[in-house]
């Protein structure tokens, strides 16, 4: 048996179509005006125990509701979904002894006292050994020197620091699984790395099931073998991780600002791009945001250098981003039917 | 229980953090009861016993009053609306722990900070500064039991109060009202004593005077007859038990809100 299941998992929201002003707060007192929003839209999928899982999707496409719902805390609007046999929010006290969660904006830890203190509340409310709990906190102390931040406020710490402490509370009571809910937002490379491999460490040695939500493709490609992209409440792709990288790998966005930009340069920028890489040359430009240009480029058909140094020759080049590709252009190019 | 007990010792080293505002606490408490202490010398100017207390009976009733009130503020109706409002609530929800044991308790950690950073400082005052003689009978034994019971009941009704914020954003008004009903009701500001009659009858069959009249009832005249001692005991504990047993009622349903429409 799957250690979780999940079949034609729906959660609608009403939300009231507010109007504007005061007197359109006042008309709001008796509107019956409802907007259903489909958080999560027909979701269907199996997660083995050990499994690693990057749950992938732009902002708003639906992953903390589907979080919420495994973890108990939402109540499915139709659809069935299991955790270790049970479903969530029908017994939540016995549930959440098995889980641990991690809310990337929200801290689990408390906020006035020191560091070691909110592990030692957190060990008594999970009934957490003695020997367990030494050896937990031994781990990450090896893993990320996290001794150094014992007697630390918790209020003080780095957004790092503190999800760091975070992580090592969510794992603290050895659960079947964990739900790491956008625990990378924000972060730097360095806390990134850490991160990663205190995650990847506890994932083989314990072989925790762990669900892991991002909008950073680098996290998913680092950690996890299977990929569940979601989008509008939908699931629009759930397969290997490679599949995707195969796909995404090759792409980078060439961001660049050009001096006295305007719609004309837009569009001769694109009639030459034309002219000198071919028509099916894996290019795809838009205007993001005032002088920004994004050039989408494939490296499979066009070399990024070569863009690059197209662009920097004919035009006036005032300043050069290379990013990776982004969600939002991943779901496009799902929806597009990259991955068909 | 270990649970809950790791709750208790970490509400009463959050409020530890706060201990420089009890400074404060204690001064604005000792200049009340100096206002008080005035107030009601005069009351007494031309009479030794009124509605069959004492000077020293009502003011050490009003003291102590002052000093049960500082005791049961913990702001719980504050943090339990605020932690609703902005979802910090589902923190809460993911730890195998009951919502209402789980407040319950660490409010019990908030009233220990208070009984040792203020409470205690102001009976001291009150014994040193105004020289007022405390009684001492069946009731004094009685009065810590009471006192547990009081809260109990206090905290139901922050709880309740804070709760409500599953269904309306501002809770603001709704704490203040609740504040103003208890201090008025409950014999806190006032005994009860000196209400007229009929309303004294009313407010006896109502729940907030368990809160303050009991425990200061048994406290300032702890030489009652036990039948009596006993009823008022009888009925906080009546009271203690059925608010727990409703508020948790109204949770399951508040809960509800946010299991269905998220918050
Ligand atoms: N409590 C709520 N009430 C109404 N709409 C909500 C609520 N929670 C989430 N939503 C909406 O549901 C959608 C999915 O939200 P969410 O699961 O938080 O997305 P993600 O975590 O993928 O960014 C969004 O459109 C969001 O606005
Ligand atoms: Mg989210």
């Amino acid at each position: 048996m799957s250690l979780i299941q999940i079949k034609d998992l729906n959660k609608h929201f009403n939300v009231l179509n507010r109007r504007e002003g005061l007197g359109g707060a006042f008309l709001d007192l008796f509107s019956g005006d409802y907007n259903i929003v489909r958080a999560v839209d027909g979701v269907s999928f199996d997660i083995e125990a050990g499994e690693m899982i990057g749950y992938i999707g732009p902002n708003g496409a639906g992953k903390s509701t589907t979080i919420k719902m495994m973890t108990g805390i939402l109540k499915p609007s139709s659809g069935a979904i299991l955790v270790n046999g049970f479903p969530p929010h029908a017994n939540r006290i016995r549930q959440a002894q098995i889980m641990g969660v991690v809310f990337g904006q929200r801290t689990q830890l408390w906020w006035d006292l020191p560091v070691i203190e909110s592990f030692k509340i957190l060990k008594d409310i999970y009934r957490v050994d003695q020997k367990t709990f030494d050896d937990h906190m031994g781990l990450f102390n090896e893993l990320v020197g996290l001794k150094q931040l014992y007697k630390q406020q918790v209020r003080t710490l780095s957004l790092g620091q503190r999800m760091l402490c975070d992580i090592t509370a969510s794992f603290l009571h050895n659960p079947q699984v964990v739900f790491l809910d956008e625990p990378t937002i924000g972060l730097d490379i360095s806390v990134k790395a850490k991160m990663r491999t205190v995650i990847k460490e506890l994932n083989q040695t314990r072989n925790t099931t762990i669900i892991l939500t991002t909008h950073d493709l680098g996290d998913v490609e680092a950690l996890c073998r299977r990929i569940i992209i979601i989008d509008k409440g939908k699931v629009l792709f759930d397969g290997d991780v490679k599949k995707v990288n195969a796909l995404f790998g090759a792409y980078r966005t060439l961001k660049v600002q050009v001096n006295d930009f305007d719609e004309s340069t837009l569009k001769a920028l694109a009639g030459q791009m034309i002219q000198h890489f071919g028509t099916n040359n894996g290019i795809s430009i838009s205007e993001v945001e005032k002088h920004w240009t994004d050039i989408t480029i494939d490296q499979a058909r066009t070399p990024l250098a070569d863009v690059l140094s197209f662009v920097m020759t004919n035009f006036p080049v005032h300043d050069v981003r290379i990013v990776e590709i982004s969600m939002e252009n991943v779901v496009q190019k799902v929806y597009d039917g990259a991955l068909s | 229980m270990k649970k809950y007990f790791a709750i208790i010792r970490g509400a009463f080293m959050v409020g530890m953090v706060y201990r420089l505002g009890f400074i404060f606490t204690i001064l604005g408490n000792l200049v009340y009861l100096g206002v008080a202490y005035y107030l009601w010398t005069s009351i007494y100017e031309t009479t030794n016993v009124m509605r069959g207390l004492t000077f020293n009976e009502a003011f050490l009733y009003i003291a102590l009053g002052s000093a049960v009130f500082i005791l049961l503020k913990t702001y719980s109706d504050w943090w339990i609306s605020r932690e609703i409002i902005d979802g910090n609530i589902i923190i809460d929800l993911i730890k195998p722990i009951d919502y209402q044991l789980m407040t319950l308790f660490t409010n019990l950690g908030f009233v220990l900070t208070n009984l040792i950073a203020i409470t205690i400082p102001t009976a001291l005052m009150l014994v040193l500064v105004f020289n007022v003689t405390i009684p001492y009978g069946a009731g004094t034994l009685l009065f810590p039991f009471s006192l547990i019971m009081a809260f109990v009941i206090s905290y139901c009704f922050d709880y309740f109060t804070g709760l409500l914020a599953f269904y309306t954003e501002s809770t603001w008004g709704l704490s203040i009202t609740k504040d103003t009903i208890i201090l008025v009701f409950s014999g806190a500001l006032v005994p009860l004593q000196f209400f007229p009659e009929g309303m004294q009858k009313v407010l006896m069959v109502l729940p907030f005077q368990t809160m303050y009249h009991t425990p200061l009832m048994l406290f300032t005249r702890p030489d009652q007859p036990w039948e009596a001692l006993a009823g008022m005991l009888l009925v906080q504990c009546g009271w203690a038990l059925g608010l727990i047993l409703l508020t948790r009622l109204f949770y399951l349903q508040a809960i509800k809100v946010l299991r269905i429409s998220g918050g």
